[in-house]
């Protein structure tokens, strides 16, 4: 059974006519995503070690998590999914390193995620597949990592994916119609109060520059009434019992038709522990959602296709679901950041040019979004959720394994470059034998290698005060 | 609320960061409406007059009640008992018969100690108060004295213990004993990092209810003194290191991680300053290891050198094998010049805005040197920001956490 046919069953638009008034739809939508983390590299491994990742970490963090989270969470959700005869629906997305370092140390989780592909009750989206920040700096690049990304998909879900989610939810009316223009019908954004304004968050929106997308935008409240607040003792509703947030859903009803419930995967087990009762609070919901035999669950896509976009989004500025900001502050709010990912931008043309896979790979992998955001520093004054996330003391020490190991990168390319450039001149030579002057300058043109290295590596004294 | 304060040390005299933290946080208590009364031992002429200065400099805060009563001794916080008799022989020898015979009020350390003691039981009960407040194991007999005298409920404050002065290798047992005695007869212990509690918890059988922490703050600055643009700043990049050149410092580490910079990068000078008993092994290694030209090493510098060394420097490294707090950085930060300091250290605790490394990582200490001169934006980033953290330390809010501690001994009397 696969997810397409259902979808088109459902297509007649009939429901949405019969709709009951109190009706409401639920869709969750679980975000999977593992960074592969940098080893201790430093300043004295550049131009000598090519192991940048600290498989070590990664793997024990992979098993860790996988254990805590992905296989009792995917069983809950198999068994839900039975129980509730198929009425009961959910969607992922999982970035593309994460699926490698589950195939790498955990496969099977990946086996878990076949299981849950296979009820025909689960969609898989699209993202970046290094779950990175290139639409902001290489638009081909981005188009490339979507499409690495909705290859591994299918071989290993057999979905072709309708839906799209960009990094972190980041989103403006270019990116949707630069992703309208890869073959998407629907795209998810963060339900932020500026955006919004008076307008709610639990109806389907079309982005003003892409007018054949739909638009899901999370509802930030009762998402993180789950993902953030669930074990906050702190927080005037806790405990929060299913009755109470069935509630809060239902009270939906009038204000729109689709409750967009967004979060990281990892809070079922890993941000908040099984103790806070994370796992009964998930077996027991959606018994009570469906008691109203109104109400239902969708996925991304069929929350898409059943109702019509009620309005156009016009979102100028990027925006996101991190922080309290909802910008792009988390990864690229100060020059450490910023120079770290355009120095890595830079050179994506010329690693891809050497055609040396393992490079690409090693290079695509520093674009994952979390190396920047662990050299973040507005966490100082505002307590530590990013410190709880952050492998390194201090994000400096962050920026500093990232450039050394980009570095390091500059002098495989720039090697790659001059052997490449050997081969040519001495191919030149033997042709041209005795008129220098014509390889000498193809050379120099076409192989920029000698700047590269001191764009990075600035090496002259620095001038204080 | 009134404290009965004991110390060993008050600015300008002092032979480390005690006396001036004792400073700052009598200052920020008295604007904090605290009375306090600071006993200190006293011994030669030089240091009364410099100290009765800081008493004038009183009357510019006119809530402060701030009293002097002196009591004779030249002890000085960081002696040890055996260069206390060295120094005791030198200064006899160089008195009147008079002077002579008030010094020989205490022919040892412990004596002087004990001296104290009795001294300040007899100022105890003269004076009102509410707490006693003790830094420095040297002032503990005093301070148990005073507590058996009146009844009045007592907080110890360490700022090092034994162990971490010897790096662990030779402890002095009679030191030893009149530490635990002190943390043990008091009602509450202050210290100035989770890494001198984890210490007193491990190595002196505190219980850990009993302590409390209090991050010091930093000493304001003049982050605009002047300096000439010195002759070695021509083509060199300056790394910077200060403190005593003892085996607490790490100072072999920071030598070993010259070398290492030194085959990366030739066009650097390492500035030592300081002294101490490793001062003649440092002068000998870096001869050994052929960078001898590329090394200097000031001695002991003035707190106005200080300040312009590190305003020359690009970076400053704080190796400690063990430090409880360690305020050298602080003095960086106010300088705007980036530090790497060792994760044994009790400021790491609170500081964000520099980079941390193991004392024994001297890899990994250079690599971050090196990157300081490579990363442009680091350096600047981390200048930047570190300037900023160093004004927001300020004093109140330590001497906030010690009025607390005064109210908790209070209840606690009540209670019992």
């Amino acid at each position: 059974m696969r997810l397409e046919p259902r979808l088109k069953k459902k297509k007649d638009g009939e429901e949405i006519n019969k709709r009951s008034i109190n009706m409401v739809s639920v869709c969750f939508y679980f975000q999977v995503h593992q960074p592969m983390r940098l080893r201790k590299y430093s300043v004295f491994d550049i131009g000598n070690n090519t192991d940048y990742f600290d498989d070590n970490k990664n793997k024990e963090i992979i098993k860790k998590v996988a254990n805590k989270c992905y296989l009792p969470t995917n069983k809950l959700l198999l068994s839900l999914i039975k129980k509730h005869k198929g009425e009961f629906k959910v969607s992922f997305s999982i970035s593309g390193v994460a699926l490698d370092q589950f195939q790498k140390y955990a496969p099977e989780v990946i086996y878990s995620f076949k299981e849950l592909a296979n009820t025909g009750c689960v969609e898989f989206l699209n993202e970046t597949y290094y779950h990175s920040l290139s639409y902001l700096f290489d638009k081909d690049e981005f188009k490339e990592q979507v499409m690495l990304h909705k290859q591994k998909i299918k071989d290993l879900f057999g979905q072709e994916a309708k839906a799209f989610r960009n990094t972190e939810l980041i989103y403006n009316n270019e990116l949707a119609n630069f992703v309208q223009g890869l073959g998407y019908q629907t795209i998810l954004a963060e339900g932020a109060d500026h955006i919004l304004g008076w307008r709610s968050p639990n109806f389907v929106y079309t982005p003003k520059t892409a007018d054949k997308m739909k638009l899901l935008l999370k509802n930030y409240r009762l998402s993180d009434d789950v993902a953030f607040r669930f074990s906050n003792k702190g927080w005037v509703e806790h405990p929060l019992t299913v009755e109470k947030y069935n509630r809060w859903v239902s009270a939906t009803n009038g204000n729109g038709y689709v409750v967009n419930l967004f979060m990281d995967y990892e809070t079922f087990g890993e941000h908040q522990w099984e103790d806070t009762g994370i796992f009964k609070f998930l077996e027991y919901l959606p018994g009570e959602i469906l008691r109203n035999p109104d109400n239902n669950f969708v996925t991304v896509s069929e929350a898409a296709e059943k109702y019509p976009p009620v309005a156009e989004m016009d979102i100028h500025h990027f925006m996101s679901w991190a922080d309290i900001e909802r910008d792009l502050s988390a990864w690229l709010g100060n020059s450490l950041q910023n120079t770290a990912a355009s120095e890595l931008y830079k050179i994506g043309k010329l690693v891809k040019q050497t055609g040396d896979s393992k490079l690409i790979d090693n290079w695509r992998r520093l674009t994952t979004s979390d190396h920047f955001y662990y050299m973040c520093i507005k966490w100082f004054s505002d307590g530590d959720v990013h410190k709880y996330f952050n492998p390194y003391d201090t994000p400096y020490e962050g920026f500093i394994t990232f450039m050394n190991v980009l570095n390091d990168m500059v002098i495989r390319v720039r090697d790659i470059q001059k052997k490449k450039a050997n081969a040519q001149v001495a191919n030149a030579y033997s042709q041209s034998a005795g008129k220098p002057g014509s390889f000498a300058n193809s050379f120099i043109s076409e192989h920029p290698s000698a700047e590269l290295i001191n764009m990075n590596l600035d090496v002259n004294p620095i001038v204080k005060k | 609320m009134k404290v009965l304060m004991l110390g060993w040390e008050l600015p300008p005299f002092f032979a480390g960061g005690v006396g001036m933290v004792c400073y700052h946080l009598t200052r920020a208590l008295c604007q904090q409406a605290v009375e306090v009364t600071y006993v200190m031992p006293f011994g030669p002429r030089m240091i009364r007059s410099d100290y009765m200065k800081i008493l004038v400099a009183d009357n510019l805060f006119p809530r402060m009640r701030f009293q002097l009563k002196e009591v004779s001794t030249f002890l000085g916080a960081y002696q040890t008992p055996e260069g206390y008799d060295e120094h005791f022989k030198n200064y006899l020898s160089g008195l009147s018969p008079t002077e002579r015979a008030r010094a020989l009020y205490g022919p040892n350390v412990f004596q002087e100690a004990y001296l104290f003691a009795q001294k300040v039981k007899r100022i105890a009960l003269e004076e009102e108060f509410d707490v006693i407040h003790a830094h420095d194991h040297w002032t503990f007999p005093a301070a148990i004295a005073a507590k058996d005298a009146t009844g009045k409920p007592l907080v110890v404050h360490v700022h090092i213990t034994e162990f971490d002065k010897s790096g662990g290798l030779s402890v002095n047992q009679r030191v030893y004993d009149m530490e635990r005695e002190g943390m043990h007869k008091a009602d509450l212990i202050i210290v100035v990092s989770n890494f001198i509690k984890h210490r007193l918890i491990n190595n002196y059988g505190v219980p850990e209810w009993k302590i409390r922490v209090v991050h010091n703050a930093a000493e304001p600055m003049d982050p605009n003194i002047q300096h000439d643009a010195s002759k070695i700043k021509e083509n060199d990049k300056i790394v910077l290191f200060i403190g005593r050149i003892t085996l607490q410092k790490g100072p072999d580490y920071f030598v070993e991680a010259a070398r290492k910079v030194l085959e990366k990068d030739p066009n650097v000078k390492f500035i030592m300053a300081g002294t101490g008993d490793m001062l003649p092994r440092m002068i000998e290694r870096v001869a050994e290891l052929g960078i001898a030209d590329k090394f200097i090493f000031p001695g002991f510098v003035s707190r106005e050198e200080v300040a312009k060394l590190n305003k020359i420097a690009d970076v400053f490294v704080m190796p400690s094998v063990s430090e409880p707090f360690g305020i050298v950085p602080l003095e960086a930060m106010w300088q705007e010049t980036p530090a790497i300091i060792s994760k044994q250290s009790g400021v790491s605790e609170v500081l964000n805005n520099v980079l941390k490394v193991d004392f024994w990582d001297v890899n990994d200490i250079a690599s971050k040197i090196l990157a300081l001169f490579y990363y442009r934006n680091l350096h600047n980033e981390i200048k930047q920001h570190g300037a900023v953290e160093v004004r927001t330390m300020t004093w109140d809010k330590p001497a906030t956490q010690c009025i607390d501690v005064y109210h908790e001994l209070l209840r606690m009397k009540r209670g019992g």
